[in-house]
């Protein structure tokens, strides 16, 4: 009986710390994506699938094409990374990790110039979707999701 | 040729007669003293002989005590077994107690911490935007707000006059 129930235990014990291990350790896709009406639209990026309705619905666009990302996984809530296409460029810089999600500070630059800047608390389940410049005929989105 | 003492207790028995009786009690010093030891002697025989002897039990009352004794015998052998089944921890009823009393436990710190944590969960399950601005120099017209799409639980920030630019940045 003691035995069982120690064993019991130390499962349970095991299990969060595993757990809480797993949940310290995300990673965040940030995406540099235009958004278009085109004729023939490309399926969407898989990165994506999960708010296609969203988008469609929200930006009025049929197509959506990623033209720069990064993946970051986030250890300790404090780290920086960067998103760049040929053009723009998407500096993300971590400042802590809450029970909800990431802090974050947003620039998005064009070239060497600061268009937008922004500071949000991104969380865990739910997506961040920045409207960007209008780029022709598209526009830009900014995207950054905890996978 | 018999002793006093045999005499004695013959007499006392009542198993002298004739002679021997008469010339028994004219050897005897004072008659009264040894008639009323006699009588004396005679009633204690009757009180031992009726006192002492075998009870016999009547047929009812025989049953009775062989039934007192059954019942005597089936509640020792329950009490043995009722101190066995408390001996035993987890019995069945007991498995089912801990398992209800557990369930409401769970139930009630389910139903509180879910009272609680509604108000706040909302926030916490939307992305939040805490500041947002454009170059005014960049974009002078440029303006932002923030939409909340719940079906996919996004959170939109949308900038309106920021500069546009031509399709070849769409490059990647």
């Amino acid at each position: 009986m003691v035995r069982s129930l120690a064993f019991l235990v130390s499962l349970i014990a095991l299990t969060m710390g595993a757990t809480s291990v797993l949940q310290g350790a995300e990673t965040v896709w940030s995406g540099l994506v235009i958004a278009e009406n085109v004729a023939q639209p490309q399926p969407i990026p898989p990165e994506l699938t999960r708010i296609e309705g969203s988008l469609k619905k929200f930006f009025g666009y049929n197509q959506f094409q990623v033209i720069g990302q990064s993946q970051k996984t986030l250890k300790t809530g404090q780290e920086d990374w960067l998103a760049t296409s040929k053009f723009f460029g998407l500096h993300v810089d971590a400042r802590g990790e809450t029970e909800a999600g990431y802090v974050l500070n947003l620039k998005l630059y064009k070239e060497k110039e600061l268009l937008l800047e922004t500071d949000t608390k991104l969380s865990k389940r739910s997506p961040l979707v920045i409207k960007g410049p209008q780029v022709g005929g598209g526009q830009l989105l900014l995207v950054l999701v905890v996978q | 040729m018999k002793t006093f003492e045999e005499k004695w207790t013959a007499w006392v028995d009542e198993r002298l007669s004739g002679r021997e009786l008469s010339e028994f009690e004219a050897s005897l010093p004072d008659k009264a003293a040894a008639e009323a030891e006699k009588a004396g002697t005679l009633k204690l025989g009757e009180l031992l002989k009726r006192e002492l002897s075998a009870r016999t039990l009547s047929n009812e009352e025989f049953f009775s005590d062989q039934l007192h004794e059954n019942i005597a015998r089936f509640h020792q052998a329950t009490a043995g077994q009722a101190r066995e089944a408390r001996s035993t921890w987890w019995t069945i009823p007991r498995l089912l107690s801990a398992g209800a009393a557990s369930l409401a436990v769970f139930l009630v710190f389910t139903v509180v911490v879910m009272h609680e944590k509604n108000p706040a969960e909302e926030s916490q399950y939307l992305t939040q935007i805490l500041n947002a601005r454009v170059d005014p120099l960049v974009s002078p017209n440029g303006t932002v707000s923030i939409f909340e799409v719940k079906q996919d639980r996004v959170t939109v920030l949308w900038t309106e006059g920021l500069q546009s630019l031509p399709s070849d940045y769409a490059a990647k």
